[in-house]
């Protein structure tokens, strides 16, 4: 017995050690969960066709695991030898993958800087290069586009007052029900607001990052005062948008508490579920600033259009991979519009390339998918990508650093604290400190 | 002389130092005492025993004892191989390299396309090397210790045992020490290293920006402990109110429970209950379902368009949904949902292990008390309480240690919320632990979260070793059968 004891013992201890000594030789592939059955194919198909062009046969078994693409870029500088050879992230995760030294290694193929030059829309290709030791490269390749639209409820809105969060505020007063749910009080969800721009000029005063430079943030312009006036009189009206509850938008969609929702194609399926026949999509309304609302050069009538980050997902390359020589040409063909095209029909991931909206006709299909990725691409016009990709600190000092809940105070007005313009661009002022140095004027 | 070593001052503020005196007192006579044996056993050992000073396993194969020679040799080779080869592990150097860089952290910040050092793992390599500098001291004087035993063993004209026979030795005499040596290891190897490894970071800058492998952190001394107490930053001002509420927490959670559960208990146990499995069972079952489970249920039945707030709207108590918990208004509603709602998952366990003890009071001592005189209060008052109070006052030290550490009622519940105005990363329900999540998975501010670590460490153990030696329990170890 005793020995026995000891043998299973000894054989508990044998399970890590032997785990440990396991060396994989598979090239390995990132990409999101949802996508590990298409992208598995495409690389059978990738090596398929390496081998009947080449006399060697492709070298490696290639692995497509699914991750949590939002942490991906955490899981990989955790264990960089343990990381993907080829692995898909945010594109604002750049800044933290290429902080000091990077730890990602840079595109360097011509072929495939070409097609990424040729193929993506300018505000991409700002955020998928970064400097490490005074030089730019460019790391990521672009493969997904994703921004916030509207998703509505078609028994309150017709087509046409969800072109304008007056149409929908008068459905919702007309209905006895709120104009709007949102899926989160952060920096990402109240961007609606923050970022819009005049629709007449397309120009807005808000600057975050620009150029990646941390001081060039501004937020206390005419515009973005005006807009967030306005916010306030929608966000305390009983009718007007509502503040994220315990309950969940999908439930306030559901039970009609709320007849529209902002969102991301991520939230398509719940929407379906709340929503059913009902729902409908389309690009974010604008908005129309009334006496009340103006401030400074921004007169009464002036109209705004909705913002939203404008974001990509790109695949990226681990520095130091034993087969650097093969990820290029893998990403020259993952990235390709076909693929891309054919991930949209497979998997419903918005195709990244310029031009996708005009040129891939799957988007004129009367779809709710479809309906989506058009309505998606055309945010892109009132859209600036997360510009946090520079520095590992812009993601923190703009998302964690409290300037969020000082925007939702405003919109809010909790106790009338924020009844004055005096009052909001003091508290604004407060933000852009946050924004720029992480912490407070006072602090 | 032992009187004298026995007394101890009576305030309590002097023992403290005395005891420490003493601890450093035995440990210096202990080293002096083995480096006495370590001498002794070179100048009376064997030949081969004076060489295995040098050499690891001479002494064995001296005597014949050649597997058990070879096990001993190979583990020093494996170890002077690790110390002056340092081979590397992920780029980074293992064995003596890592000693020095232990020192630095790395001094390499490497180009785009290569890796230079990374700290993380220099200084998770350099703990680990001087683990095994410690367990190979320990193989070192055990082979001394085999050698020299094996030269008292030809002296007393006995063969010395065979490698079989310690085999035998160790599946038989010595079996306790079989079992316990993996058991050790794993403690030096998941538990000790990880700890003085956390222990350390607490003295870097490893946080957001000083992320291996692009960049590289530093050793820092006691910022980061001086930035929580005096400093003027978040974690500053965030400490003190975490720290308030999470005693406040681990009180009212621990003996809200506590109570709660006795109470039930006893109404359990009453004569008068009937179906007393039954009800039981019922409170059981609650420890059955996976506590996530009941958390997540719950918090639905509390959200603002939940059953809950429908009931009080059909009631007309209120008009529109009132936030119980992360999105409260008032930080103290959700605070006081957060412990509520910990009863329902604490009480059952007090309560089931009250039933347990108050099925095992001695009937005599009732009788007793009934034949003395006492009523049913003085009863109560005089043997049941005590009784319990002496079974459970381990548990409830235990249970109190839990509830500081608690994560999964606050995190699930209110995720930390409601947030507190100026928007810290630390919400209003947020205990230690629950911020030190944050801080680390989320922001990845590893040395701050290092210094919560070590805080809450403080805490627990003092509270642990302060209350527990309190208690009647530890006083009258022996007096419960």
């Amino acid at each position: 017995m005793k020995k026995v004891f000891l043998a299973l013992l000894l054989c508990l201890f044998a399970i890590p050690i032997l785990a440990g000594c396991s060396n994989n030789k598979a090239l390995t592939i990132w990409v999101g969960s949802e996508s590990v059955e298409f992208y598995t194919d495409k690389m059978d198909e990738y090596v398929e066709t390496y081998n009947s062009t080449h006399e060697e046969a492709f070298p490696y078994e290639v692995e497509v695991k699914g991750v949590d693409t939002g942490t991906a870029a955490s899981t990989y500088l955790d264990d960089v030898d343990a990381g993907a050879d080829i692995f898909t992230v945010a594109h604002d995760n750049l800044g933290k993958l290429i902080s000091g030294s990077s730890s990602i290694a840079p595109i360097t193929d011509a072929e495939l800087l070409a097609q990424i030059q040729n193929d993506n829309p300018d505000i991409f290709l700002d955020v998928i290069t970064g400097t490490v030791d005074g030089v730019t490269y460019t790391f990521g390749v672009p493969y997904i586009a994703q921004s916030l639209v509207l998703y509505y409820n078609t028994k309150y809105i017709s087509a046409e007052q969800a072109q304008t969060w007056e149409g929908i505020w008068q459905a919702a007063k007309d209905n006895n029900k709120q104009a709007l749910s949102l899926a989160g009080t952060d920096g990402y969800n109240n961007s609606f607001l923050l970022l819009a721009r005049n629709a007449t000029t397309n120009a807005t005063t808000l600057r975050l990052y620009v150029d990646g430079v941390q001081s060039d943030c501004y937020a206390t312009g005419d515009d973005t005062i005006s807009v967030l006036k306005w916010g306030q009189r929608f966000f305390t009206d009983a009718n007007g948008a509502k503040s994220p509850s315990s309950s969940g938008w999908e439930v306030e969609l559901k039970d009609e508490i709320s007849i529209s929702f902002i969102g991301g194609a991520w939230h398509l399926e719940a929407a379906k579920a709340s929503l059913g026949d009902n729902l409908g999509v389309t690009v974010l309304p604008t908005f129309t600033i009334t006496a009340a609302d103006a401030y400074g050069t921004v007169e009464a009538g002036t109209v705004f259009q909705s913002g939203t980050f404008a974001d990509t997902k790109m695949f990226v390359m681990k520095k130091g991979s034993d087969k650097a020589e093969y990820l290029q040409d893998i990403l020259l063909f993952l990235s390709s519009k076909e693929v891309q095209e054919e991930s949209f029909a497979t998997c419903a991931n918005l195709p990244a390339y310029k031009n996708a909206l005009e040129e891939f006709t799957e988007f004129s299909a009367d779809t709710v998918e479809a309906k989506l990725a058009s309505a998606e691409l055309a945010m892109f016009d009132y859209g600036i990508p997360q510009p946090f990709g520079y520095s590992s600190k812009y993601n923190t000092y703009y998302y964690s650093k409290g300037a969020p809940d000082l925007i939702l105070e405003i919109l809010e007005n909790d106790g009338g604290n924020f009844s004055t313009d005096a009052e909001i661009v003091a508290q604004m002022q407060v933000v852009e400190s946050l924004w720029k140095t992480g912490a407070r004027p006072d602090a | 002389m032992r009187k004298e070593e026995n007394y101890l001052p009576k305030s309590k503020f002097l023992r403290f130092f005395v005891r420490i005196g003493r601890f450093f007192k035995r440990l210096a006579l202990g080293i002096a005492k083995g480096c006495v044996t370590y001498v002794k056993r070179f100048i009376d050992g064997s030949v081969g025993t004076k060489v295995t000073h040098v050499i690891m396993g001479f002494g064995n194969f001296w005597h014949k004892q050649i597997v058990k020679g070879l096990i001993f040799l190979a583990l020093e080779s494996g170890f002077l191989y690790l110390m002056i080869f340092s081979p590397e592990v992920n780029h980074t150097p293992i064995g003596g390299k890592a000693i020095a860089n232990l020192i630095t952290l790395g001094t390499t910040t490497g180009d785009v396309s290569s890796f230079g050092d990374n700290s993380m793992l220099m200084l998770l390599f350099g703990v680990v090397t001087w683990g095994i500098i410690i367990m190979f001291l320990f193989a070192y004087f055990s082979a001394i210790k085999s050698s020299y035993k094996a030269d008292l063993d030809v002296r007393n004209g006995k063969k010395p045992s065979s490698f079989k026979e310690d085999i035998k030795d160790l599946l038989d005499g010595r079996f306790h020490v079989a079992m316990l040596t993996p058991a050790i290891i794993g403690i030096v190897v998941f538990t000790v290293l990880p700890t003085i490894f956390m222990i350390l970071i607490a003295f870097t800058n490893y946080d957001s920006q000083h992320l291996p492998p692009g960049q590289l952190f530093s050793w820092v001394g006691f910022e980061n402990f001086v930035a929580i107490f005096v400093g003027s930053g978040e974690i500053s001002a965030r400490f003190g109110p975490v720290l308030g509420w999470t005693m406040i927490w681990a009180f009212f959670a621990t003996f809200t429970c506590y109570i709660g559960g006795i109470l039930l208990a006893l109404l359990i146990n009453n004569k008068h209950i009937k179906m007393k499995k039954a009800w039981r069972t019922v409170f059981v079952m609650t420890i059955a379902l996976p506590q996530f489970i009941s958390l997540l249920a719950v918090r639905e039945l509390l959200s603002v368009n939940g059953p809950f707030n429908s009931i009080l709207k059909t009631l007309g108590i209120t008009t529109t949904g009132i936030e119980f918990l992360g999105n409260a208004d008032n930080a103290w509603t959700a605070r006081i949902m957060v412990i509520l709602i910990n009863l329902w998952v604490g009480i059952p366990y007090t309560m089931l292990m009250t039933t347990g003890i108050l099925m095992n009071v001695p009937k005599e001592l009732y009788e007793a008390a009934e034949i003395d005189g006492a009523n049913k209060r003085q009863i109560f008052h005089n043997i049941t309480v005590p009784y319990i109070l002496f079974v459970t006052a381990p548990y409830l030290i235990t249970s109190f240690i839990g509830n500081i550490t608690s994560f999964n009622i606050i995190y699930l519940l209110t995720g930390g919320s409601p947030t507190v105005s100026g928007g810290y990363i630390a919400g209003a329900t947020d205990l230690l632990v629950t911020w030190l999540y944050k801080l680390t998975i989320d922001n990845t501010e590893y040395s701050t979260g290092a210094v919560i670590s070590i805080m809450t460490f403080i805490i627990t153990a003092s509270v642990t070793l302060i209350s527990y030696r309190r208690t009647k329990t530890y006083k009258e170890e022996d007096a419960f059968q």
